[in-house]
């Protein structure tokens, strides 16, 4: 059907309305518009992009608080761009502010007039240029800096956008009549930009020597991870002894204390009274920064040294795991 | 009368009242004065008129030293606007100002005669040193320092939130618990109470990061020296060698950042408490 249709819409449009990039430019798009009016074509998209904490970045109840009103200046360019760039810190957008991260400001580039993407795309209504570095983790190094930093020192050979816009396949990138039409399918990624949480086998936990040990053997970031947002893991470890004495250990790790998880980095902790341990039982759980409620990320049981039994679990081979989606 | 001598003058005017006095007075400042300052008035308005009314008097003085009546007219006229509508923000306040002798400097200056315009301008800077005498500090302390009152912190131990009150008594008895365990030859129960301190310290970072954005600021006390220190003092007390000569040597580097914090913080916060800000 479209191999029909694309070359009679392609020669009536030539043949009565002049030249064609003219007839359907729509000169509003370049002008910076509401995330809503990309929805007009890139409906699919938009709808990714609405359920995603960009989409929030600016109305976030969360941020409104912990930026005392949108009066801590430092935290606003980041929470509503004007144009994303790499490595760069944005300016703070002047219009359209409860957009958050919106199209315009990570695709539309003022240098150019076009909307930028990673891929080569053939758009009558505004001029479009393939850009790669929006498939390189640098693009988010603006603002996600932190993270930035801490991904580089993983030396990851995942990008920021392998594991949080994941691939979808090959898809329409646009859903509106008749330009659906003139594309063909082209690979796609999520504008959802899902917060992943960490998998059993992404965190390492052994007991040796008298101490406690976690590792992040699968996150290519610290465990957990922000600027200045403030999300937390926690360790509740509940320490059996022989003698039938119980003493419960609680740690919690975050960006704001630094002592979050590096990659490759082990955390020890000294559990007292080593030699009379019998059994460990250790729940990890994260909160992220606006949520209320804490996830459990893994719960499993440890054996005290020198006892039948005794078991290091986790992922001795290392390697990098995937995570798991946390919405839906 | 020389410059010089005017100068000296005109400059104690502002300062006089509120220098010489003996005592300090830090009296509750009106809630009306709350409409100018965080959080209500991120603008500061308030202090804006009290430096445009420091800046105009100095644009008298300066102007009648160089011999420029012209603008010192134009700057007393100035004056005497902020200061009538300053007297108009906080009523409460109503009773120290007295606009008429802001006019009465107006009509000194006009005259050109620096004896009547040095004595009209002790009269009104009278008024404002009263008023400072008795405010300047509570303002200071209610107003220029944020409140901790809507800072929560979580217990990395209970993971509890709590204000900061409760945190800093939670993490002080656990300091003093190691102390006391330690002295007590109790080495198991001071690794505990010394593992905690450590931990509350730790999260304690966290809190400086809600108001001071800049890492910089936060490293200048606690930077990588302090949290190395840190580290230190729960390796040893982990170790459970219960060893009180390096617990307690490496105890008074992980305590120097109290008084760092406490030095800006603390008389500021108990006064906001009393004054109920």
């Amino acid at each position: 059907m479209r191999a029909f249709l694309i070359p009679v819409l392609f020669s009536l449009t030539l043949l009565g309305c002049g030249p064609f990039e003219e007839v359907f430019v729509e000169k509003d798009l370049l002008e910076r518009p509401q995330a809503k009016r990309c929805s007009d074509c890139h409906a699919d998209i938009y709808k990714e992009w609405k359920e995603s904490r960009h989409a929030l970045a600016w109305k976030s109840e969360s941020y409104r608080r912990e930026s005392e009103n949108y009066t801590k200046t430092k935290c606003l360019a980041c929470h509503a761009p004007h144009q994303v760039d790499p490595e760069k810190k944005p300016k703070l957008r002047a219009e359209f502010k409860d957009d958050g991260v919106a199209c315009v400001a990570c695709h539309f580039k003022e240098e150019t007039g076009a909307m930028h993407g990673p891929l080569k795309v053939w758009s009558p209504p505004h001029p479009s240029k393939q850009d790669l570095s929006y498939t390189k983790s640098s693009f988010c190094a603006g603002c996600h800096r932190e993270t930035y930093k801490e991904w580089k020192l993983a030396k990851s050979s995942k990008s920021c956008q392998d594991c949080h816009m994941k691939s979808l396949g090959k898809k329409d990138l646009i859903q509106k009549f008749p330009f659906y039409l003139f594309h063909r399918a082209k690979p796609r990624h999520s504008h959802r930009f899902t917060s992943l949480i960490a998998s059993e086998e992404d965190i390492k936990v052994w007991f040796e020597g008298g101490r406690l040990y976690l590792e992040n053997v699968g996150v290519p970031h610290n465990l957990p991870t922000a600027d200045q947002g403030d999300p937390r893991l926690y360790l509740i470890a509940r320490i059996a002894y022989k003698d039938g004495k119980v003493r419960t250990l609680r740690r919690m790790f975050s960006p704001q204390a630094e002592n979050a998880l590096a990659p490759g980095r082990p955390v020890g902790i000294t559990i007292t009274n080593a030699e009379g341990v019998s059994s460990i039982k250790i729940k990890l759980l994260r909160k992220l920064s606006w949520k209320k409620e804490k996830e459990l990320i893994l719960s499993r049981e440890i054996h005290g040294e020198g006892l039948p039994g005794q078991v290091r679990r986790g992922n001795p081979e290392g390697g990098e795991g995937v995570g798991k989606d946390s919405e839906g | 009368m020389g410059r010089k001598t005017l100068s000296l003058l005109l400059a104690g005017v502002f300062l006089g009242a509120s220098t010489l006095a003996s005592e300090v007075v830090l009296k509750k400042p009106p809630e009306s004065l709350d409409n100018y300052y965080p959080p209500k008035s991120k603008k500061w308005e308030f202090l804006s008129k009290m430096h445009a009314m420091s800046t105009y008097f100095y644009g008298i003085n300066l102007n009648i030293n160089n011999e420029d009546w012209k603008n010192a007219l134009r700057w007393a006229k100035e004056l005497k606007k902020e200061y009538v509508a300053t007297s108009k923000m906080v009523p409460e306040w109503k009773e120290y100002f007295k606009p008429k002798l802001a006019d009465e400097l107006v009509k000194a200056v006009e005259s050109k005669n620096v004896d009547n315009v040095l004595k009209a301008a002790q009269a009104l800077g009278k008024t404002c040193a009263e008023c400072h005498a008795e405010y300047q500090l509570s303002v200071k302390l209610a107003y220029h320092f944020p409140s901790f009152e809507s800072i929560k912190l979580e217990d990395p131990i209970e993971f509890m939130e709590m204000d900061t009150g409760k945190y800093m008594e939670k993490m002080t008895n656990s300091l003093k618990a190691l102390k006391i365990y330690l002295m007590q030859g109790d080495k198991d129960n001071a690794a505990q109470a010394g593992e905690e301190f450590v931990e509350r310290v730790r999260a304690l970072k966290g809190m400086c990061s809600k108001c001071h954005t800049s890492k910089l600021s936060v490293e200048a006390i606690m930077g990588k020296e302090y949290m190395s220190n840190l580290d230190k003092l729960g390796e040893v007390l982990s170790s459970g060698s219960g060893d009180k000569g390096k617990v307690f040597g490496l105890l008074q580097k992980a305590t120097s950042a109290c008084m760092k914090c406490h030095n800006v913080h603390l008389v500021p916060a108990v006064v906001q408490e009393k004054f109920e800000k």
